[in-house]
């Protein structure tokens, strides 16, 4: 078991060099720099080599490589030049409103995805059933931005009702936090039934039905408990990518999170900041991943490691 | 009677079922009797840092939080240079300035004011290598010889330097660097912080200042990124003041009730450059065809409305220095005519490169111009880049045409006429002796009268020479609810709160 863990735990540290290298990498390829954005338009030829200079630019990208990685060991990403501050504070700033929109895209994931999977697996077949199965499929295909840019058009251009963009009422949640659950609340319906429908084919089932339980105590005591297995431990990857998907859906609800801070702070090159943003997106995503691993543990004894 | 619609209903429903969790994320209203002195205003762009000195020193942005925080020697009042913290000033020579202080000015902290200060803050600007650094680069020496009296030496004669200043604010020089001040800076401004997240919010309140204490309690900056929210926002009254508003959205505040606009001719206008380094560029004859075959006036009409102006010279009427010249007729005849002089009597194919955000409706203002340009047989390719790659383009004048807004900063054609169409700047590969020389004399001169003549010369060359096409200069529109009183709209998007009431 240890030795697993610390396998896992060096895989971990392997994945993150691994993107703290990427991410490096394709910042400073593409083009333009922070020193002419600081700068402006008006800027003189000299004025731009020697804020190059200044900021360490004009070094071997391989000297800034190598800075780069003694710095993020001492979890120290540097200071955002365009927000004059630490840019890891800066990061940490936008966190809780990240954290606020996952919570309510997972709360509706669960409140919407599991009763719907339920539903489906007891009217298998019927009209329900395949009604659930297209909406899940539905909601799995469309594009999250066009589903958010479409929902802000019904429901906040046209009927007025909610909020399009982040206003600091409550309300401004739905629209976004419901455009981050649709692909998931679809998956997690057809895990549950699936789960669902796997398990009433058990024995166990069968012996319940046959000691004379009323099905309603069949379904509800024994088989829910045992469809919940697979939904916990799926719940750490749709937390993880939720908190990635954020990006794209912070940029069209202007939702102040660390995605749209993220998307900023490429635009202004602001290497830093994105550097920090994107990192601790990566760190979350690895840690959910193990921690999942982990669940399976302790969620299901017959589970081993020789299973695994 | 307060009328709640179905909107509003849920809003209200929303906050009290989500309850204690959110209550820590939700924007806080004030009391009442707060409110009657405190005021909401939001400016379109973000404040992103609140040193004056650093990368953010000639954003509107941070220049508009500055002009509230800190104090300068020198102020702008309309046209007018006037006094501020430098009570008077001569100039023993060309190159040396001496400037009395007025001795009441405290900081934030209750620390006196003093020259030393001011010299700590202008060799402050003067190092950092930002935008603003330029400015100050012929400054030889500052000295603070006693608490009220400052002297600056120059290498070459700076006619700018009372402008300049108007932008340069002044720090506490005990502390302006120690770690984290930025994050609540003490000035000795009318205002000062009480809380400041980046490009979220800025929290003021106001001070006991030399030019007496402002009307206003209580003054935030909050910054609402998506245009839809801040009309909005101004329209059920969260918000006091909303500028710029954008021309394609006068419409939605034009005859509402309790919204008044004010607008002011602005300092930011648009050019559309041509690389005249660069064939067919280099030859003014197509630069001016380019010119006449585009209907400036009916594109500026047509999409913008009351929210630019037509230019009459290479810089906005607003700015010191402008000189107004003969517009260029609307001919595409002539234009034709003057392609085939040139030698391109069949067009030719060329490209248009801008970032959308550069300006109000650039992506309109971009496709307008090159469809006018299609009707000569130019066919121009549009290249809509990001504003870094753009940024690079433009350094390295890998470009054909180039069409950006630019802002006149400080007010005075110095500020970019004089740093754009020098040669040694080499910023779109016009090249003119005469208009070099043109530049420095006035860049030198600390005479108005005789400066101004100079960039009415300066003007006409630019202008006749077609370096760029001047098409429009924007007109700053604020959004005001009507309880708000004594508001001086500001070309410069800064406007002086000291004596707006509410209420």
């Amino acid at each position: 078991m240890i030795g697993y863990l610390v396998r896992r735990l060096a895989q971990a540290v392997l994945l993150l060099f691994g993107a703290v290298t990427i991410v490096f990498l394709v910042l400073r390829v593409i083009p333009g720099d922070p020193a002419a954005l600081i700068l402006g338009s008006q800027a003189t030829a000299q004025e731009l080599a020697a804020k190059r200079d200044e900021m360490g630019l004009s070094d071997p990208l391989l000297a800034q490589y190598a800075r780069h990685l003694g710095e993020i060991v001492r979890l120290d990403f540097g200071d955002s030049w365009r927000l004059g501050g630490d840019a890891f504070a800066a990061v940490l700033d936008r966190l809780p409103a990240t954290i606020t929109l996952a919570g309510f895209a997972l709360l509706f994931t669960l409140a919407l995805g599991f009763p719907l999977g339920v539903y489906a697996a007891r009217h298998k077949g019927k009209l329900a059933d395949r009604a659930v199965s297209y909406f899940s499929l539905t909601g799995q295909a469309l594009p999250a931005f066009w589903v958010g840019i479409m929902l802000v058009l019904i429901f906040s251009r046209t009927l007025n009702i909610l909020p399009a963009t982040a206003d600091g009422s409550a309300l401004a949640l739905v629209l976004p936090a419901f455009t981050l659950a649709l692909p998931f609340l679809g998956w997690l319906a057809r895990l549950v039934r699936n789960g669902t429908l796997e398990e009433l084919g058990r024995d166990y089932v069968r012996t319940a039905r046959s000691k004379g339980l009323s099905e309603r105590v069949v379904f509800n005591i024994h088989v829910l408990r045992n469809t919940l297995t697979p939904v916990i431990t799926v719940l750490g990857l749709i937390l993880g990518n939720f908190i990635a998907d954020a990006v794209i859906i912070e940029q069209v609800f202007a939702w102040p999170g660390i995605g749209s801070l993220m998307i900023e702070s490429i635009q202004n090159r602001d290497y830093a900041v994105a550097e920090a943003a994107i990192i601790l997106i990566a760190v979350f995503y690895i840690g959910l991943n193990l921690v999942v691993d982990l669940l399976y543990f302790a969620l299901d004894p017959r589970v081993t490691l020789e299973t695994v | 009677m307060t009328r709640y619609n179905r909107r509003s209903f849920l809003k209200i429903s929303g906050i009290g079922l989500a309850g204690t969790y959110l209550a820590a994320c939700s924007v806080g209203g004030g009391d009442e009797t707060a409110a009657q002195t405190a005021l909401r205003a939001a400016f379109s762009q973000p404040i992103n840092d609140l040193d004056p000195h650093g990368p953010s020193s000639v954003d509107e942005a941070s220049l508009l939080a500055g002009r509230l925080i800190y104090d300068t020697l020198i102020r702008r009042n309309g046209e007018e240079l006037e006094p501020a913290v430098a009570q008077s000033w001569e100039q023993p020579d060309d190159n040396t300035w001496v400037f009395t202080l007025r001795g009441d000015v405290k900081f934030h902290d209750g620390t006196p004011l003093t020259a030393a200060d001011v010299k700590a803050s202008l060799e402050r600007v003067k190092a950092a290598n930002t935008a603003q650094s330029a400015l100050w680069a012929t400054v030889s020496s500052v000295e603070a010889s006693d608490d009220t009296t400052l002297t600056i030496t120059t290498e070459r004669p700076l006619g700018t330097m009372l402008v300049n200043l108007s932008l340069m604010f002044i720090l506490p020089a005990a502390t302006m660097n120690t770690e984290g001040f930025f994050a609540k800076p003490v000035g000795s401004g009318p205002f000062k912080v009480e809380s400041f997240t980046p490009a979220d919010e800025l929290a003021l309140t106001s001070v006991e200042h030399w030019s007496g204490k402002p009307k206003l309690k209580e003054v935030s900056l909050p910054y609402l990124p998506e245009t839809s929210s801040q009309i909005t926002a101004l329209r059920t009254g969260d918000l006091d003041i909303l500028w710029p508003v954008p021309p394609d959205q006068l419409r939605e505040l034009e005859g509402v009730e309790g919204i008044t606009l004010e607008t002011v001719p602005s300092y930011v206008y648009y050019f559309n450059w041509f690389n005249c380094g660069k064939a067919p560029f280099d030859d003014p004859r197509v630069r001016r065809a380019m010119w006449q075959a585009v209907d400036v006036a009916g594109i500026v009409k047509n999409l913008f409305g009351d929210g630019a102006e037509v230019m009459t010279s290479p810089i906005p009427s607003t700015a010191f220095g402008h000189a107004e010249q003969q517009p260029y007729a609307h001919d595409p005849e002539a234009a034709k005519r003057a392609l085939t002089e040139a030698g391109l009597g069949d067009g030719f194919r060329t490209s248009l490169m801008w970032f959308s955000d550069t300006g109000p409706l650039a992506d309109g203002l971009a496709q307008a111009m090159i469809s006018d340009w299609a009707k000569i047989g130019v066919t121009v390719e549009a290249q809509n880049v990001e504003k870094a790659e753009w940024l690079r383009r433009l350094n390295e004048k890998e470009f054909d045409m180039d069409l950006q807004t630019n802002t006149v900063t400080t007010g005075d054609a110095d500020f970019t006429l004089g740093r754009l169409y020098d040669s040694a700047a080499d910023r779109m590969g016009y090249r003119n002796p005469a208009l070099d020389d043109i530049l420095r004399q006035a860049h030198e001169d600390s005479d108005q009268a005789r400066r101004g003549d100079l960039y009415a010369q300066a003007c006409k060359i630019i202008w006749e020479d077609a370096v760029g096409i001047f098409p429009a200069a924007l007109i700053s529109t604020y959004g005001l609810r009507s309880t708000v009183r004594n508001f001086q709209p500001a070309p410069s998007n800064q406007p002086d709160l000291r004596g707006v009431t509410v209420g």
